[in-house]
């Protein structure tokens, strides 16, 4: 029945967790030679179904079939057999061992020792599909975009013939994802199979032969991507219409609310992190922070929610100096931060406590009678109430840990809390750090409407082109350098990437400094008016 | 190629259900008594009378029955006390272990006081300056480590664990040196031994017909009761309940981080000196054996009764009731060695312990398609 044309084929897998049904009588059918993307929202069992092929999970129901073989994938010494190999989201890499000795290290026929002409066969991969790599470099001393690749051929060092990348473009710049698409390209051409997992839609478009789409562990279509375009693949994803435009309301500007000079901090190995920089917020605009991963965005947040000493320079919020402040300090003031890190609980949330407890967080000490040694619980469940009828959070109720939340309900838990303090300036950094259309949405109309209400916003963000569409300004940090401040509507992405990875430097344009206002609080001299 | 599949695996449990808590309890409960059946049998001893004198600690066929509730009571108290203290510091994931030193050096500071003053003071005045000795030490003595971990980052579980042997010697040291400024030692006695406290530092019971209960009882009731509010709706409660779940968190909120584990330190190690105050006091001398482990069976205790307040409570009776019982019954069975009773012990609680593991995890054969994490 089945024909040799397909390289895997699936059919009616079912597979369920607990109660949850994470996946619902799932049909795939990737054909030899084709890259097929896997496009669907947060849980809708995209990863969990390639898990599947992978052998890190088995299916409740439902066969898989292999160059026309029905298999049982029981490991994933199994899929490696079988040809099939998946470069994960997390990468599984030793940090202190050359690339070489990372993809060899699995290598059960290459014997107990290490041979001296390991690095040529790893070379003779990399030239044959393009790949830039020096073998001998330590991962440790490696981008993200390196590390990648490692993942890549190693999975084509054991022989794979399928190739699963999930989500493998969002630690990427767009150069950087340009590359791989090229390599992705190239491995199709010789006779490679791949699928891809992703929910950027421009992404789908540019790669892929034909888009699988998925909804909440169902199947939904199978769309040709020369026949469709990114309008009807958000409805199959998300199930009705959406508008894909972010709205971008004109405010008119205040002041600067922040201004930040010749800003120098160190990280946590004591290296400089972010390196004498400049740049100010005005009420009712949201600039952009825009920069690979860990290029001090991290370090900078923490600087102005007074989290982190600085080496030297100046952070006057209107006019007062708020250099050596303590977090309670600059909680006073207005300035609100919110930072989602990648497991998204790690700071500005306790995940164990309730929701109420977790609204209590900046407040404790203040809400009821003042001096009293009692937290007082009633106004924070009030005030837990109030943040999930205004922003729509999902939960049982307010005693519910924050850790048994979804993502965007955690977020939407820390960004309310955040804007129900009144703040005049939030800094948010990933606030839809893995968050499906829907609830990024949410996210950034919450933004808006503070953007409208005369708050000034500093965005960290991944997604270019949602910055794009979103900020008003658009500042790019390379190495902890500013690369330069750009109005967001006159920039191109590949400006933004250009900057990103320093190719470009317009920090000194036509002899203007950037990010320093022409109507700053700072009065020339370096002494701030206290 | 070979293929290694283990036939069964570990799952962790979605969910937690109090009656199969209990259920199991039970289970675990009744296994170790079967094994230590086993033993007693193999003793050639009277399984059923043994265990029944044990759990009923002695009272049957006792002439005097109130001894043994009073005999129960003072291995209850410093056990509860000791418990709540410890859970204290776990709440914030301070690995306090140093139970057993900060119960010697409090059990010190309120002998010291009591040598030093001899018959001057009047019992309650007697007694409350023992107490805020003992417990003033043996804070301090356990802020120690605190403070350490806090200013250079030293690991709290190896420094409480080795600051037990230091007050241990030091207490050994006080035992067997004979000095005119040792005020510890017996006067009277040619080789070192213990004084007997003077009598107005005793702790007072109240009479209930022949029964005396001890004030220390109602010392550890209305601190369990304290516990309850000053974790659940203090403001401290709540800090250390945000320390515990997220430094980070704690440090974004602006809490002092530092301040807050150094002041909970210090309460929690200062419970544990007033409660090695109380057992001065009720024992009327100092001994090199005078935890009876407390320190430990204390980190027991706080672990199988999840840092529960009322949990501890409960907990600590009925491990009182093995303690006790055990060296109870173990006295009139000859063929029984007195550390049979720990040997069961170790047993219950091993066993008990190895339950909890099954609460949280289940073992499922592989090859059965069932889940192993949750949604990626």
């Amino acid at each position: 029945m089945a024909t040799d044309s397909y390289a895997i084929e699936l059919r009616n897998i079912t597979k369920t967790f607990g109660k949850v049904v994470a996946n619902k009588g799932i049909h795939l059918k990737l054909r030899k030679g084709e890259i097929l993307s896997l496009l669907g929202e947060n849980g809708s069992g995209k990863t969990t179904l390639m898990n599947m092929l992978s052998g890190i999970y088995k299916p409740d129901e439902g066969q898989i079939i292999v160059d026309g073989q029905e298999v049982s994938i029981q490991s994933p010494e199994d899929a490696k057999r079988l040809g099939i190999g998946m470069v994960h989201q997390h990468f599984k890499l030793v940090d202190v061992f050359s690339a070489a000795d990372n993809i060899l290290m699995g290598d059960e026929n290459a014997g107990m020792l290490l041979r001296r002409n390991r690095y040529e066969k790893i070379e003779q991969i990399a030239k044959r599909f393009g790949f830039e790599i020096d073998p001998k470099k330590k991962v440790c001393n490696m981008s993200v975009s390196e590390k990648q690749t490692i993942e890549i051929i190693k999975v084509l060092y054991y022989g794979a013939k399928t190739i699963i990348l999930d989500e493998p473009t969002a630690v990427l710049t767009v150069q950087e994802i340009a590359k791989l698409f090229r390599i992705l390209r190239k491995m199709k051409e010789q006779g490679h199979s791949i699928i891809i997992i992703t929910h950027k839609l421009n992404e789908v478009m540019d790669i892929s032969d034909r888009v699988m789409i998925m909804r909440k562990g169902e199947y939904i279509d199978t769309v040709l991507a020369g026949e469709t375009n990114e309008q009807q693949l958000t409805e199959l994803m998300v199930g009705r219409k959406v508008s894909l435009d972010i709205a971008r309301p004109v405010v008119e500007h205040t002041k600067p609310l922040l201004e930040i000079r010749d800003l120098t901090i160190r990280n946590d190995e004591g290296a400089v992190a972010i390196d004498k920089i400049n740049f100010y917020i005005r009420g009712g605009e949201i600039l952009g922070v825009a920069g690979i991963a860990g290029c001090g965005q991290k370090e900078l947040c923490e600087a102005i929610a007074g989290l982190r000493p600085i080496e030297s320079g100046m952070m006057i919020h209107k006019g007062d100096n708020i250099v050596g402040l303590s977090p309670q300090a600059i909680i006073e003031k207005g300035i609100a931060m919110s930072f989602i890190p990648e497991d998204r609980l790690g700071m500005g949330l306790a995940p164990s406590l309730s929701i109420t407890d977790n609204m209590l967080l900046k407040r404790y000490q203040k809400t009821g009678k003042p001096h009293s040694p009692f937290v007082d619980r009633k106004a924070g469940r009030q005030f837990a109430q109030q943040v999930i009828d205004e922003l729509q959070v999902v939960t049982p109720s307010t005693e519910t840990p924050v850790r048994l939340l979804s993502g965007g309900n955690v977020q939407k838990v820390l960004l309310g809390r955040e804007i129900a303090t009144g703040p005049n300036v939030i800094v948010t950094a990933y606030p839809v750090r893995g968050l499906d259309v829907n609830s990024s949405y949410a996210i950034y109309d919450i933004l808006n409407k503070q953007k409208q209400d005369g708050v000034g916003i500093l965005f960290v963000g991944e997604d270019l082109d949602v910055m794009m569409a979103l900020c008003d300004k658009i500042m790019v940090i390379c190495h902890g350098r500013l690369m330069g401040v750009v109005h967001a509507h006159k920039v191109t992405k590949e400006e933004l990437g250009l900057m990103m990875t320093g190719a470009m430097d317009i920090s000194e344009l036509n002899g203007k400094t950037a990010g320093i206002a022409k109507d700053s609080n700072i009065q020339e001299g370096g002494e701030e008016n206290a | 190629m070979h293929k290694r599949n283990a036939a069964f695996r570990i799952v962790k449990r979605s969910e937690y259900s109090v009656q199969r808590m209990i259920l199991y309890y039970i289970i675990a409960i009744l296994l170790a008594f079967g094994i230590g059946g086993i033993l007693l049998a193999a003793l050639k001893v009277d399984v059923i009378r043994f265990y029944k004198e044990m759990l009923t600690i002695g009272m049957l066929d006792n002439a005097y029955p109130y001894r043994s509730v009073e005999g129960l009571i003072k291995v209850f108290v410093p056990l509860v006390l000791v418990s709540l203290a410890l859970s204290l510091a776990y709440r914030m994931k301070f690995w306090n272990v140093g139970g057993e030193g900060q119960f010697i050096v409090g059990a010190l500071g309120a002998a010291w006081v009591a040598m030093l003053f001899g018959e001057r003071l009047s019992t309650p005045v007697m007694l409350l300056l023992m107490i805020l000795a003992g417990g003033l030490f043996a804070g301090l003595f356990g802020v120690f480590t605190a403070v350490l971990k806090v200013r250079f980052g030293t690991n709290e579980t190896l420094l409480t664990l080795m600051c037990n042997y230091i007050a241990l010697y030091v207490l050994k040291y006080f035992g067997e040196t004979k000095t005119g400024w040792n005020l510890f030692l017996s006067k009277d006695s040619a080789r070192p031994k213990f004084e007997k406290i003077p009598q107005n530092a005793f702790m007072p019971t109240i009479q209930m017909g022949r029964f005396s209960l001890n004030i220390s009882l109602l010392l550890a009731i209305v601190f369990t009761v304290f516990m309850i509010f000053y974790l659940n709706k203090s403001k401290q409660g709540y800090e250390i309940s945000v320390v515990g779940d997220s430094v980070n968190t704690a440090k974004y909120a602006g809490m002092k981080v530092g301040r807050i584990i150094i002041r909970t330190v210090f309460l929690s190690a200062m419970v544990i000196g007033v409660a090695g105050a109380c057992h001065v006091s009720t024992s009327h001398t100092l001994s090199t054996s005078i935890t009876n482990n407390v320190g430990w069976t204390g980190v027991i205790v706080a672990w199988l009764a999840k840092l529960n307040p009322i949990g501890i409570l409960v907990t600590s009776f009925l491990i009182s009731v093995l303690q006790y019982g055990t060296s109870v019954a173990n006295a009139n069975f000859t063929a029984v060695d007195a550390n049979f009773a720990n040997l069961l012990q170790g047993i219950i609680l091993f066993i008990i312990l190895a339950v909890d593991f099954l609460l949280k995890f289940k073992i499922v054969r592989t090859g059965k398609t069932n889940n192993n994490k949750e949604v990626a």
